[in-house]
């Protein structure tokens, strides 16, 4: 996903030289070919979060499109006050890029994690927030930010992740639009990011026990698909929520709050992480599954939900 | 002759400033006078003799560039605005009243000559050095002034940022620290102590220099070097006095937050005019 990311941003940076990537100290091995190719478009700014947001503000402000990398907590929590008063309000073009994001620094515990990201960005009027679940959603994600005005926040996680939509599928992506992965009336399944796989995952799964689901991916998590999560509470009558971030804040409120307004009775639940610390280390699929979020407890529990 | 005539007329606008600004803080019940107070001497040198602005075409891609980073000192920067007719002095009756956009901190939302949002401290220095970045990178031969206050120089921001214009060699960049040794709850030295504070900006890559922010001479002189090093961001440590101009808003916290009563209003009026 970060792959993708970096290629389609190497692509803007050779046609368009007021578009400037600054890092804070993040990236190496991924930004040394682009330092050298782009010596007035690529600046290290050392780990200095709060102050580099300022600065990518004042360079927005001149005339230049900023994509500001950091680690995700880093580049959202550290500085999330400088994000609100000199990116949002200011509506400058700045891309906040947070790499890394929910349990892929798996090792290395609270500090590096980031679950609440999503709730942070989406609160802030003027941004755009894009949690892509694979290197085509990473990919368009990228390039989306480039040509919208205004701030935006693209949650990246680390690379691996294998491509889950047909490349010609592509061309159909909408900003604020989802994109229907598989097609079933029992229920829908709402995906945002990473755990794409898994939610397909899921509904192949349960597609075996007779029970067809909808998964619709939501790689735009602000401006939110309002008209689709609609369209499907009419449709089916149980809705999900999938997505590596805390339960509160992400898509699960996002989507929880267009249904609350909609006066539609549906069954709602989220799948996330639950709200608690995760004090332990392990793989990212060890402390996913530690939260709950795993294909065989989640499609156990939907299974429950609707059989029951 | 000439120039003792020419700092005349200066300390004149600065008096006639700081009574604008008094009506201004009354009318609305408003607070920081005294920081507005402080800075009065060096907002007046730098629009009336300095700054490359024009006030008919505020955004000239190639005006120098002023951020109040003290943004709660913004009624002084209003009323020098209006002065230089950025904008119509009438406007200054509205301020920090329902519907008005000369909000009590500087806020970017089309006042013109207001470049930036600060006011939440620590932010006005990143975002000017961003700005003098990018003139570099674009060859570009605007210079930018950024009014810092000495409780700012608490924020890490700050210290990131003057980091980061050392290390840049950004010596477009020029610093202006208003150093009255308040802070909110009290003295400087007493809450967070500054000093030696003019070894830690050099220690950082800048050049450094300290003058009285209300002599008009000294503030000449210093801009009149600029920058004082090639390759150097330059800072000027001015110190003031908070309140400064009306001898009971003089060095005295709570003029942070109060607003003058007929007591104070009586003893301003009579001193500014004098």
């Amino acid at each position: 996903m970060r792959a993708a990311f970096l290629q389609t941003l190497l692509n803007i940076m050779r046609v368009d030289k007021n578009v400037i990537t600054l890092t804070a100290d993040m990236g190496f091995s991924i930004f040394e070919d682009m330092q050298k190719e782009f010596p007035k478009q690529f600046i290290n700014t050392g780990v200095t979060e709060q102050s580099s947001i300022g600065l990518a503000t004042g360079l927005a402000l001149s005339g230049y499109t900023v994509y500001f990398y950091a680690q995700a907590p880093f580049a959202t929590m550290r500085c999330f006050e400088q994000i609100r008063l000199d990116v949002a309000y200011n509506n400058v073009n700045v891309k906040i890029v947070g790499t890394a994001s929910g349990f892929s620094s798996n090792q290395l515990g609270v500090s590096h994690f980031s679950l609440e990201d999503i709730a942070l960005m989406r609160l802030l009027p003027n941004m755009t927030v894009f949690s892509p679940g694979d290197p085509l959603e990473s990919e368009w994600a990228t390039r989306t930010a480039y040509e919208i005005s205004g701030p935006v926040y693209i949650r990246l996680t680390k690379d691996g992740s294998p491509i889950i939509h047909e490349v010609k599928v592509k061309q159909s992506f909408i900003l604020g639009k989802g994109i229907e992965i598989t097609k079933g009336s029992d229920f829908t399944l709402f995906v945002s990011g990473s755990l794409l796989p898994m939610a397909k995952q899921i509904v192949t799964n349960l597609a075996l026990k007779k029970l067809n689901g909808t998964c619709i991916s939501l790689p735009v998590v602000k401006p939110i698909d309002r008209k689709l999560i609609l369209k499907k509470a009419k449709e089916t009558r149980y809705l999900f929520t999938l997505e590596e971030h805390s339960i509160i804040g992400g898509l699960g409120s996002a989507v929880a709050e267009v249904l609350a307004e909609s006066h539609i009775s549906v069954f709602f639940h989220r799948f996330g992480v639950p709200d608690k610390f995760t004090s332990i280390t392990g793989s990212q699929q060890y402390l996913l599954n530690y939260n709950g979020l795993s294909a065989e407890k989640i499609g156990k529990s939907i299974l429950d939900f609707i059989v029951k | 002759m000439n120039k003792i005539k020419n700092y005349y007329a200066l300390e004149r606008k600065a008096r006639e400033i700081r009574n604008i600004i008094l009506e201004m803080i009354v009318s609305a019940k408003a607070s920081h006078i005294a920081s507005s107070y402080s800075i009065v001497e060096i907002l007046v040198y730098l629009y009336d003799k300095f700054l490359n602005i024009n006030p008919e075409n505020p955004l000239d891609p190639d005006r120098d560039r002023f951020i109040l980073s003290k943004g709660w000192g913004v009624s002084a920067l209003y009323t020098t605005l209006a002065q230089k007719k950025f904008f119509d002095k009438k406007l200054l009756k509205t301020h920090c009243k329902d519907g008005s956009k000369l909000i009590g901190i500087a806020t970017r939302n089309g006042i013109p000559g207001i470049e930036a949002t600060t006011g939440s401290m620590g932010h006005g220095l990143p975002i000017g050095v961003g700005i003098a970045l990018a003139a570099k990178l674009q060859n570009l031969h605007y210079r930018v002034f950024v009014l810092i206050s000495d409780g700012e120089c608490d924020e890490g921001s700050t210290w990131e940022a003057i980091l980061q214009a050392g290390h840049h060699k950004l010596d477009n960049l020029t610093v202006i620290v208003d150093y009255n040794k308040w802070q909110s709850f009290g003295r400087v030295k007493d809450i967070l102590d500054l000093e030696p504070f003019v070894k830690k900006w050099q220690a950082f890559k800048w050049s450094a220099t300290e003058i009285d922010g209300h002599d008009f001479p000294q503030i000449a002189t210093a801009f009149s070097k600029l920058p004082f090093e090639k390759e150097k961001p330059t800072v000027i440590i001015a110190h003031t006095v908070k309140g400064k101009g009306v001898s009971v808003l003089e060095n005295r916290n709570e003029w942070h937050y109060k607003t003058p009563t007929q007591f104070e209003i009586e003893i301003a009026l009579k001193e500014l005019s004098q």
